[in-house]
């Protein structure tokens, strides 16, 4: 292999190396040259899974003071300060991505508070009972580890090692998931029925989070260029099928009903089939105006502006040192 | 007040046990080195047990262009200092045991 000398290239040839790249498998870091194409769908997907992280640690926040024993408070206060990690990391990869763009955090930040920046559909559903606690750790979680293991291999770097670590926490939230379930369906009748509620509330929200089958039902993707740098490497309806062969089964094995009548695999297809989601539904959600999209926006916005005097006092302070040393 | 300079980027290191090396975790971003130090424990030492952790101010590693990263791939022709360069010996080895087994050689 010769060596490349980056500046007597031309952009066409930038481009082929960088494809050459991809196919070889070979693993794209924050400094490296990359077409605006790849740049900007990192961007999208990585700031809009890490705002999914820090929103995503809201529906559960609510149920910490809540919890029924202090050993169920203290895994749920462990899994949300996970969720809020797991922000920060994401954060961190799309900022070195946004930085030759000459934006940084507090531009995500202002994104998020005026929905520039999506965040999962789930995120911005209610959590009115425990038993909603319940599935989002055991059914939303266990949908994110399936996208998330899917995208380990991811072509650029940084995200692929955020993932790895993601992923180890995630298994845990699945297992605190799985237990919270399995104590409301060996309940009382009124605490099973508390769970089939809950999951009538998350069934068609869960459908909805791996996106829609085709560009048709929300006018556009980002799908197929992601598929085509190598940054994922299943379909949204590849990633909802492996979901329902995963959990329908055990949904029903805890005397759970579905709610969808039209649910069942068809062995000839060896696929499953399903009630759609409403996708008009999916992309009101997404665009910030589901049901709790508003009071949660403005709780981070509020916690935000809250905690400006410590970022006021940290940095006089940083300013203060910084002269005495000069 | 100025966001640029208020956060800097800070790479953190950590080593799990004695008698491991210190491994690269990842970067946060901090307004000073004690609060980079307070945050990378909180970050990614919520569970696992940790010997020593490092923060580093990214601005003070001098980091690797792709261009560097990409010559460093021509590393082939470095046997010489491997112990893979000598597989040969155990073949030189069994000449002079055949040669002694057929009497060819006095001790």
């Amino acid at each position: 292999m010769e060596v490349i000398h980056y500046r007597e290239l031309t952009d066409e040839e930038k481009y082929e190396h960088f494809m050459e790249r991809i196919e070889n498998d070979e693993k794209i870091e924050a400094g490296d040259w990359m077409p605006d194409e790849y740049r900007k769908a990192l961007i999208k997907l990585i700031s809009s899974h890490g705002a999914s992280e820090i929103m995503g640690a809201l529906p559960e926040k609510e149920w910490v003071p809540k919890a029924p024993t202090i050993d169920r408070k203290l895994s749920i206060m462990a899994k949300v300060q996970d969720e809020m990690g797991h922000g920060q990391l994401l954060l961190r990869v799309a900022e070195d991505l946004l930085k030759p763009m000459g934006k940084n955090r507090e531009d995500l930040l202002q994104d998020l508070f005026s929905k520039k920046l999506k965040f999962h559909n789930v995120f911005h559903m209610p959590s009115p009972t425990w038993a909603d606690a319940a599935i989002i750790a055991w059914l939303v979680d266990g949908a994110a580890i399936l996208t998330q293991t899917m995208l380990l291999k991811t072509s650029y770097g940084p995200y692929g090692r955020a993932l790895k670590r993601i992923c180890q926490e995630e298994s845990f939230h699945a297992k605190h998931g799985e237990s919270l379930v399995l104590a409301l369906a060996s309940g009382t009748e009124k605490q099973k029925q508390m769970l089939q509620e809950s999951l009538n509330r998350w069934w068609e929200p869960l459908l909805m989070f791996f996106g829609p089958k085709s560009t048709k039902d929300i006018g556009h993707s980002s799908v197929d260029i992601n598929m085509k740098y190598k940054i994922r490497f299943k379909t949204n309806e590849e990633l909802r099928q492996e979901f329902l062969t995963k959990y329908v089964e055990k949904i029903q094995l805890l005397g759970l009903t579905i709610p969808d009548e039209t649910i069942c695999f068809d062995e000839e297809k060896q696929e499953w089939i399903y009630q759609q989601p409403d996708w008009k539904k999916f992309k009101q959600v997404v665009s910030g105006n589901g049901p709790r999209s508003d009071a949660r926006i403005s709780l981070r916005r509020d916690s935000y502006d809250e905690s400006e005097w410590v970022r006021e006092a940290l940095s006089d302070y940083k300013n203060k040192n910084q002269s005495l040393v000069g | 007040m100025g966001k640029e300079q208020f956060y800097e980027e800070y790479e953190v290191f950590s080593r799990k046990k004695d008698g491991l090396s210190l491994e690269h975790r990842f970067s946060l971003l901090a307004p000073n080195r004690e609060m980079a130090f307070v945050m990378a424990r909180e970050n990614f030492f919520r569970r696992e047990p940790i010997k020593e952790l490092w923060v580093v101010k990214r601005s003070d590693i001098r980091l690797m262009s792709q261009e560097e990263r990409e010559g460093f791939k021509k590393l082939d022709n470095k046997a010489y200092r491997e112990t893979k360069g000598y597989a040969n010996l155990p073949k030189l080895w069994k000449y002079f045991e055949e040669k002694r087994e057929t009497g060819g050689v006095n001790p």
